[in-house]
Parts: structure tokens; sequence; C-alpha cells
């Protein structure tokens, strides 16, 4: 089948780690906001706690770092290529990916038969990653909002008031925690659903031969396999 | 402080049986609470004692079931409460006045005419529903009574939730069209001072506390009263910090000991009740400092949940009251808890990425996915129309 070559430029080692990061923040950040919103068993909200508040720093930090490498660090822009260019450019608008919304959810949901060109990330994908980024801000500052240290600052009861109280503001944190797992089920299921390359480049920065495209998004080498 | 100066005040205690050691104590209290140093325990003493003048007040029932009036008039056996209490001559209540009918009205209508002088005390909401005749006094409706009664007084205190933004009786779905004190003069554009005294009912310690706070140390006079109240117009050394801050049994919390049910052993040996549906944690409220009926106890103290009535809309954030979360309202579906709503939107999307899969297999896109297009879509239809170009 049509497999594109997996190479380390179209993820540089930071950004390797910075994923490493996010995932184990976020599964830490979960499990412990299971805890504390239900503690199903005894003996650890203390625990639970800590490490809610030590991973949310880790998450935003990390987040900060992401987004400041992107402007310095450099990346493949599209599939199966070697080239490198500021990795910022993957998170604009792409000329590879001009007028392929439609075909995208074409592809998806079975009505078109061949794979859309696309560049690195694709229309949907590239709109569902930037989406994690006022994600993890909205669940910072609900969060925040419900964190005794700073529950009280304007910032925070301005909003609280908002939304009509703690009670809705924890809720809307639940469910933004909800957003994420739903985020990392699909995200997981599309890039592993055609094959596994993309986790052992992303998860252990192993390369994986496979079709090589141009700038038009036309294959122009590269071995199937 | 002359000796002579407490003479008063001393017998009118001993009377009750109170010392002079306890009076002292209770003024000790009191400054911790008003959030003033030690060293104002003489003045506290000196202001109560001087405080002989009666302070015209006038205390109106709204929409409510009356609980406060009778949670103040628990504040009865010996005790300094009840001697700083009297210094407010409520010469008007319609559940406890000795006067009865057109007489009691015209106790209210003497008091009305000191304006600018007198305290206005309100308990209960204020029910716009039914054009205000859900409450209807001496031939006026509830509203009426008070447009007459707000705009002359010198301050209002609104005591209990219900007061404060309709309590209970504004809960969904609110047929009375109930809301509160402030809220309705806001509406109606009387400026009159409010003091919010929220929970259900309110604690006859608060009012003592802004009585002295108020007309003893003289906070209203000198406006100081109003940076003493938070957003919500509490007094923020009441109203500062949550349950969860102060509670004994905070420490069950930190170490992860949960009352899971109760009568089981766990409750026994007075664990946290977080899991129970304790409201605490956003709930502000010194209850767990000042305790209720005589400092004797307190919900969770006696082995309650908090149910978070000191907060806004309490009835609708804080029901059902021994679950972690509210219920949220579904069209057609009816009170929901949010983590039965976020489990069968997990479980759809799970079914879907099953079914997606299923599809993703049958059409052999697995290996790889499918072969890639040689011209996105958009391109070959525009050179179809440009006649192959």
């Amino acid at each position: 089948m049509s497999h594109p070559a997996h190479y380390r430029e179209a993820h540089p080692f930071i950004f390797v780690m910075t994923h490493w990061i996010n995932l184990i923040a976020m599964v830490a950040l979960a499990f412990s906001g299971f805890y504390i919103h239900y503690p199903f068993f005894a003996g650890f909200m203390g625990v639970a706690r800590g490490m809610h508040f030590f991973f949310m720093y880790v998450l935003l930090i990390n987040l900060a770092v992401r987004i400041i490498a992107a402007f310095f660090v450099k990346s493949a822009t599209r599939l199966g290529s070697r080239e490198v260019d500021t990795d910022i450019k993957n998170w604009l608008p792409q000329k590879l990916n001009r007028h392929q919304l439609i075909p995208w959810i074409k592809y998806y949901i079975f009505l078109k038969k061949d794979h859309p060109i696309g560049a690195k990330y694709g229309v949907l994908q590239k709109i569902a990653y930037i989406a994690t980024v006022p994600l993890t801000l909205a669940a910072a500052y609900t969060g925040f909002a419900i964190y005794a240290p700073v529950m009280d600052w304007a910032f925070f009861t301005a909003g609280t008031d908002a939304v009509g109280g703690p009670m809705n503001m924890r809720i809307i944190h639940y469910y933004l925690m909800w957003a994420f797992i739903l985020f990392t089920a699909i995200h997981a299921y599309l890039a592993n659903v055609e094959g596994f390359s993309p986790s052992r480049l992303i998860f252990a920065w192993k390369e994986e031969e496979g079709l090589q495209f141009d700038a038009e998004g036309k294959i122009v080498g590269g071995t199937e396999h | 402080m002359a000796h002579e100066d407490h003479d008063v005040i001393y017998d009118l205690l001993a009377a009750r049986g109170v010392s002079r050691r306890d009076f002292l104590k209770y003024c000790g209290s009191l400054a911790a609470m008003l959030g003033l140093s030690q060293a104002f325990v003489p003045e506290i003493a000196r202001a109560i004692n001087q405080g002989a003048k009666l302070q015209p007040a006038v205390w109106l029932n709204g929409g409510a079931c009356t609980g406060c009036t009778e949670s103040m008039a628990q504040a009865d056996s010996p005790d300094v409460a009840t001697v700083v209490l009297e210094i407010l001559s409520i010469d008007f209540m319609e559940t406890l006045s000795m006067a009865q009918g057109q007489d009691a009205l015209d106790a209210a209508e003497a008091v009305f005419e000191k304006e600018g002088e007198y305290i206005l005390i309100y308990e209960g909401s204020v029910m716009k529903g039914f054009d205000g005749n859900s409450l209807r006094i001496g031939g006026k409706t509830g509203l009426e009574e008070l447009d007459h009664a707000a705009p002359g007084a010198a301050a209002i205190v609104a005591v209990g939730s219900c007061a404060v933004d309709g309590g209970f009786v504004m809960a969904a779905p609110n047929p009375a069209d109930a809301t509160g004190v402030q809220m309705y003069l806001d509406e109606k554009g009387i400026s009159t001072p409010v003091v919010n005294l929220p929970t259900c009912p309110v604690n006859p310690e608060w009012v003592v506390a802004i009585v002295v706070d108020v007309l003893l140390l003289g906070s209203l006079e000198s406006g100081a009263i109003l940076d003493k109240l938070d957003r919500f117009g509490r007094p923020k050394y009441i109203f500062g910090q949550t349950i969860h801050d102060n509670c004994p049994r905070r420490g069950h919390f930190e170490n992860g000991n949960f009352v899971s049910e109760f009568g089981s052993e766990e409750e026994a040996l007075g664990y946290c009740l977080y899991k129970v549906g304790c409201k605490g944690p956003q709930t502000y409220t010194n209850c767990p400092i000042v305790r209720w009926n005589r400092r004797a106890s307190w919900c969770v103290e006696a082995g309650a949940p908090c149910i978070g009535c000191g907060s806004l809309d309490w009835v609708d954030v804080g029901a059902p009251f021994l679950n972690r979360h509210r219920d949220l309202p579904l069209p057609n579906v009816g009170n929901t808890q949010p983590g039965v709503i976020a489990g069968v939107v997990a479980g759809v999307a799970a079914a879907g990425l099953v079914a997606h899969g299923l599809g993703m297999k049958a059409t052999g896109r697995m290996d790889g996915g499918a072969p890639y297009e040689e011209m996105k879509e958009h391109d070959r239809k525009r050179m179809k129309k440009g006649g192959g170009k």
C-alpha cells in the first residue's frame, strides 16, 4: 500500500521529548484528576493533589517550550521528506492543504477511495492539534479558578462568576479533561490505524522507509514495503 | 476605660449569669471574627457597654420559611450575644412583634419616618412574580413594603440566603420569580447599602458581628463597612475563606480518609465527608471557626456534609447534596450527573472509533492507507472545466 516514509526530520528530537512529556503529564493529570473528582481508593488525596499541581506546571511549561521551539527548530513540512523548514510553517496554512478539507472528510467517511494529498499534517489533523493549545489553556484557566491559592484573583473570579460559581467551573474543568481524553483516543486511533510507523517515530525516534513526496504532493520516489 | 463605665453592662450581664471574664472572652472572639487584633478587645467591650443608645430597626419578612427568625430566636439563653442584639430596637417584626394589626403597622411607620436612622433587616426572598402578590401585608404587596422601607434606611442587612439571592425560594423552576434584596434594589435604582449575610438560616453570631462593626465601631458612618464587603456584598471577615480551608476534618481529606457511606466504620472515625457530597471546598463561610448554636457545633462537626448554603444559587448548584457534582438539567432527559453525560459521550465515541476501524479494515486501508490521489480533487475539476489544461 501507499505508506509514506517516516524520517526523523518530521519530528526532531526535541519534539519527541515534548510529546513524551505531554503524554506523561496528561496521563498523570487525568488520573489524579479523576481521583480528586472522586477518591476511588483510600490514602492518596494528598499525593493526587500534589501530582495534579506538579504536572499542571509541567504541562504548561512544556507547552511554552513547544511553542517557542516551533520558531527556532527546523522540521519537515511534508510527508516522506527530509527537506526541512522552520517548524511553525507546519502550523500555518500550507499550499499542499488548500482545498483539501472536504476531500479529507470524504476520505474518513469512506466517500472517497484515494488518500487525499496533504502536507505533513492534513487539514483536520492540523485543526485538531492546534485546538489542543486553547484546550490546554482553558483547562489551566478553569483549574486555577478552583485552585485555592489563586481562585480569589479577580482574573479568575470574573470567570467563576460568569459561569455561575465554583461548582460550574469544576464541571467545566472536568469536561475539558474528557475533551482531552476524546482527543487522545481519536489521535491515537488515527495515527496508528494505517500502520504503526508514526508511533515508532514519535516515541522511539525510529525511521521507516516509504514513499517520498515533492512540494506538489506528487510521489517522487521511495519504496513500497 | 474607667471602672464606673462597666456598671451598666456588668449588671446586665450578671443578671444573665455571664461573668466579666466570659464577656471579655466573647469580645475577643468577636475581634478575631472582625479581623481586628486582640488590642481591640477593650474597645469592643467599651463599644458594647456604651451602645446603650438604641438603634431603631425594622425586621421585614419576605418569601422564606422564617428559619432565620427561628435561628435568631435561639440566641435567647443568657449570653453576651443577646445583650448585643438588644442594642437593636426592633420595633416591628411580623412574627415576633407584641403588637398586632394596625398598631404593629403604625410602629413600623413610626420607624420609617426616621429617615437615615434606622436599620432595615430583611429576611426572605423578594418575590416579583404574580405582581408581588405572593406576599401581602397590611393590604400592600411585599414589593411595595420593601420599596417603601428601603430608600430611607441607613443600611439594609439581608439575613439568610433568600434575602441575598432568593435562596431556596428561587431554586428552579422559581415560580414566584424570587430574587435577593440587593438584586431587586439594583433593578429599582435604590442605592441604600446592603450587607449580605447568606446561609440557611443566618447565624446569629454574624448578625452580632455586624451590629458591633456597623453600629458600635462606627464602620457604617465612616463608610468602612463597604470596603469590608466582597463582590457579593458579604463581609469578607465572615465569607472570605472556604469551609474546607478551616475544616477540622481537613487532615482526613489530605490523608485520603473518606466516608463512602453513612453508617460505616469510616463515618464513626470522623473521616472526611468529601465523597458523600460535602460542598465545603467551594463554600465561603467561617462556620468551622464560629460554629453554630452558641458556638456548640456545626454541620460538618455534627457529621453532615456541608450543603453549601452560604453559596449563591445554593440549591441548584448544590443538589443533589450527597453527590460530588450538581445535576445538569437536560431537555427531554431531566436532571443528569455530569459524569453520566461524559460516560455516554465517551461510549458513543469509542463505539464510533470501533465502527470506523472496521470500515478501515473492510476497505483495506489498515496497511498504509489507500493509494494517494494523483491530483487534488479541486485541481482535477478545474482542469476539466478549463479544457484539460
